[in-house]
């Protein structure tokens, strides 16, 4: 066997046995950052003022037991986050239904009568969830390669501009049915076009300059933000209206809405896009000889070089990709959501890492992950119109998911202590964050510094 | 063996060394020069308006207050990745700690509290930053990014809670230097009777022809934003000096400076590196606390819109420490270089030099890709973004 088959066959073994931990980390960190949410939200309800308290803290008084303690809250941190996850669906639930109902007499079903699937709240979770899956492969493919792409939401708005401008230019040829056909693949590529060129900017900057693309993306960004700006207002500005827009496109240009109600911005034939991207992108990175070169590139950059790959085509080749996935992010938002391209997009490049690193940047965990934050975005209006704790919750939410997803040994070292009787394996398979490995779980015994796996940190590629 | 001779050599020049960067600068200052020239020669065109904004008491001021938030954070970035732990949150931090000094601010209306408080909204987020990356060994890039999620969500979050909007009251400002000098009671007096006497040799000289244009672009006017800065400016110029004479002079400023480079040394030496990183950590709180505080107090209000009112200039003070070779000083000028061109741009705005305003904000952002792409690799600590794992464990 040679090296480079006995490498593949070591790293999928890998993959396979991580993939359960993965998962329960990233649950973990989940319950762990709604649990700490809960915390924000009551401190924020002390801190703030209002008439009736939404929330009492206080405890059982049976047989006449004296009241010793209690404490009323503005905030109701059970109803925030009923919202914001059951609401984001469309309340499917039936009132007071729980997870206990059916062993307390309750009912069996827990739908309630008359829910639609199909709703627009659904439909608005789907759109997001669309978007977010784009962003989040964009992020989760240069990871894989070792590379921390911060730029996605420059790479997004670029693309999506580009494809605003262009499509727009293409209506005037073609039109109706064989116009949708047509306009709609050709908005993407040219997404995917534009968006990729903007990536493989800082993927060149770092393979032939040094630069560090964490740096190079985020001023990157701003760049994009100011001179995006900049066309939109003084060069592709729609004459017609006073918000800094481009012209509105025709109908047919833009993804058809099929089966959800019309009105909701969110058309299935984008989440089917946006899904088959998801199956692409895995066979890509398991099953072909590029995708095999990012991984290694990313796990071991020089083991990869001395296998025979080129680092520097490898680096500006996935940066590329990953800014051609954010750039169709962009695109699906102009010809899905908006209709042309509107300044003000919102932070999904910034979602997008997220989304890549609560899934462990792998493809099929990027859709879960997608859904996820899919369901918070969206649930971050339900919770907006129905209490007064202000959004910006879910951005906390957010960081605290991120940190937790970021310390597996956190968790690690509490199921130790939780089950002490399993045995530490030896040699085991931790996972890193960035959906890499540890190559011994164990450290090394000579004292020296743990080798770190992941060059996606880019520490010694400044 | 002594942690000193286990240091690579080069270290120890390192505090002067500027090298490529040396270089660069030298060419910066020359071009600088060179539009001078062209300024002066043709007083109505671009290069003369560019000129006149460049050499305005107001440009050189607002340069000045806006680099001090940058180079405290930058301060603090580097005492973190000198001792191994990229502290790419410092985003977060000043972010937390520019709403904590509003907020104390508008609790106690006393500067100091407001100060401290900022500093120690800051220390806690980079505490809970330590344990993260130290205790838990997470990656210290996603934990500093998450250190950035949680303060860019949290500081809008409790302005919304107690101001009921992303944008909270405004406060009271901290006051300039002259007013601090003038409300001393011995002092105020003889500064306000030299003040006078240097004012009339000053206008004297100023009226000198060719000397007088050249003597009122320098002296008179960087004396001026000087005289006339915040006290935020002059923490800015005493921190420099001291994280220098901390990081290069002392005997804790090797252990930071081991702990980066050759943790094992160090501890064979018998210098517990976990403490070292735990310091160096908290000092990056201190410092960006600082740099937060100086920020929002100096406008007297925290903007929660958006990116905040923070918006990027945590990432810029790395970029910062990076160009200036993880020397305080050297962070300084890099900074000031920055802030120059971004209090430039913003002048820029006001003047018509026909460029639309969005593109010459983007500059100073277009600037650092430059600067990064020129200088290219920087010799980082070689075990920065390591954990390390002590043997004795």
């Amino acid at each position: 066997m040679s090296v480079r088959d006995r490498a593949r066959s070591a790293l999928e073994r890998l993959v396979a046995a991580s993939a359960a931990e993965r998962a329960l980390i990233s649950l973990a960190s989940l319950v762990l950052a709604v649990a700490i949410g809960t915390i924000i939200i009551l401190v924020g309800g002390r801190m703030t003022t209002c008439g009736e308290a939404a929330f009492v803290l206080t405890h059982p008084r049976p047989f006449g037991f004296p009241q010793l303690f209690r404490m009323g809250f503005c905030y109701d941190p059970v109803l925030v986050f009923d919202r914001l996850f059951i609401g984001a669906l469309g309340d499917p639930l039936k009132r007071g239904w729980g997870p206990l109902s059916p062993f307390t007499g309750g009912a069996i079903n827990p739908f309630r009568a008359g829910y639609d699937p199909l709703n627009a709240q659904m439909a608005n979770t789907l759109k997001e969830t669309t978007i977010l899956v784009f962003t989040g492969l964009s992020v989760a493919l240069a990871f894989r390669a070792g590379i921390f792409n911060i730029g996605s939401q420059g790479q997004m708005i670029v693309g999506g501009l580009a494809t605003a401008v262009s499509v727009l230019w293409a209506s005037s040829l073609v039109s109706g049915l064989a116009g949708t056909l047509v306009l709609v693949p050709f908005g993407l590529l040219v997404g995917a076009l534009f968006g990729g060129l903007y990536g493989a900017v800082p993927g060149a900057l770092k393979a032939y300059a040094d630069a560090n693309e964490v740096i190079t993306t985020i001023m990157l960004n701003f760049v994009a933000t100011g001179v995006v700006l900049y066309l939109v207002r003084d060069v592709f500005k729609d004459p017609d209206s006073f918000a800094n827009q481009t012209v509105p496109l025709p109908e047919y240009a833009l993804f058809p809405a099929l089966v959800f109600p019309d009105p909701s911005g969110f058309s299935i034939v984008a989440l089917a896009f946006a899904a088959g991207c998801i199956l692409a992108l895995y066979y890509l990175l398991t099953r072909t000889a590029f995708g095999y070169d990012i991984r290694t590139s990313g796990i071991q950059p020089e083991a990869a070089e001395f296998g025979g790959v080129d680092a520097k085509r490898t680096i500006v080749a996935s940066m590329s990709l990953s800014g051609a996935l954010a750039g169709i992010g962009g695109a699906v938002y102009v010809l899905m959501v908006l209709g042309n391209y509107q300044t003000g997009v919102p932070a999904y490049g910034f979602d997008g890492i997220t989304v890549a690193i609560l899934a462990g940047n792998n493809p099929l965990g990027v859709g879960f992950a997608a859904f996820l934050f899919g369901v918070l975005k969206s649930g971050t209006i339900v919770v907006q119109f129905s209490t007064d704790v202000p959004p910006q919750l879910v951005g906390v939410l957010r960081g605290l998911i991120i940190l937790f997803v970021a310390m597996p040994e956190f968790f690690r070292l509490i199921g130790r202590r939780v089950l002490p009787a399993e045995p530490d394996r030896p040699g085991g398979t931790a996972v890193a964050t960035d959906g890499g490995h540890d190559r011994d779980g164990p450290p090394p015994g000579d004292g020296t510094t743990t080798p770190r796996d992941s060059a996606a940190a880019g520490g010694e590629h400044r | 063996m002594s942690v000193r001779s286990a240091l690579p050599s080069a270290l120890d020049v390192d505090a002067f060394d500027i090298g490529r960067r040396g270089f660069l600068a030298v060419v910066t200052v020359g071009t600088l020069l060179g539009l001078g020239a062209l300024g002066v020669a043709f007083p109505g065109s671009i290069f003369g308006t560019l000129l006149e904004v460049i050499f305005a008491k107001g440009t050189i001021g607002s340069a000045l207050r806006r680099s001090t938030p940058i180079v405290l954070a930058a301060i603090g970035g580097i005492f973190a990745e000198k001792s191994g732990v990229i502290n790419i949150g410092l985003e977060g931090l000043l972010i937390i700690s520019a709403f904590t000094a509003i907020y104390a601010m508008d609790l106690s209306n006393n500067l100091w509290i407001a100060f401290f408080a900022a500093v120690l909204a800051s220390t806690l987020l980079a505490a809970l930053f330590a344990v993260v990356c130290i205790e838990f060994r997470a990656d210290q890039i996603i934990a500093g990014l998450a250190v950035w999620l949680i303060a860019l969500g949290l500081a809008p979050f409790a302005s919304q809670v107690v101001y009921g909007a992303p944008n909270t009251d405004s406060v009271r400002t901290p006051p300039g230097m002259n007013e601090v000098l003038e409300g001393l009671p011995v002092v105020g007096g003889t500064v306000s009777s030299v003040g006078g006497l240097v004012g009339d040799g000053l206008t004297f000289v100023a009226d000198l022809p060719v000397i007088g244009g050249l003597f009122h672009a320098s002296v008179v006017v960087v004396v001026g934003a000087l005289v006339e800065a915040d006290v935020g400016v002059y923490l800015m110029f005493l921190m420099v000096a001291i994280s220098w004479y901390l990081l290069y002079r002392t005997r804790f400023g090797r252990w930071v400076r081991a702990s980066g480079e050759n943790p094992k040394a160090l501890d064979t030496a018998g210098v517990s590196v976990t403490r070292v990183r735990y310091t160096a950590v908290l000092l990056s709180g201190v410092f960006s606390g600082m740099g937060g505080a100086a920020l929002s107090l100096s406008l007297g209000q925290f903007t929660g819109n958006g990116q905040t009112m923070v918006n990027g200039k945590g990432f810029i003070a790395i970029v910062a420490y990076l160009f200036g070779n993880y020397n305080p000083v050297g962070a300084f000028f890099s900074t000031l270089l920055f802030g120059g061109l971004d209090a430039i741009q913003t002048s820029l705005q006001n003047v018509d030099i026909g460029v639309p305003s969005p593109l010459v904000r983007v500059i100073p952002f277009v600037m650092v890709i430059v600067v990064l792409a020129l200088v290219g690799r920087t010799r980082i600590p070689s075990a920065a973004g390591e954990h390390y794992e002590s043997g004795e464990e």
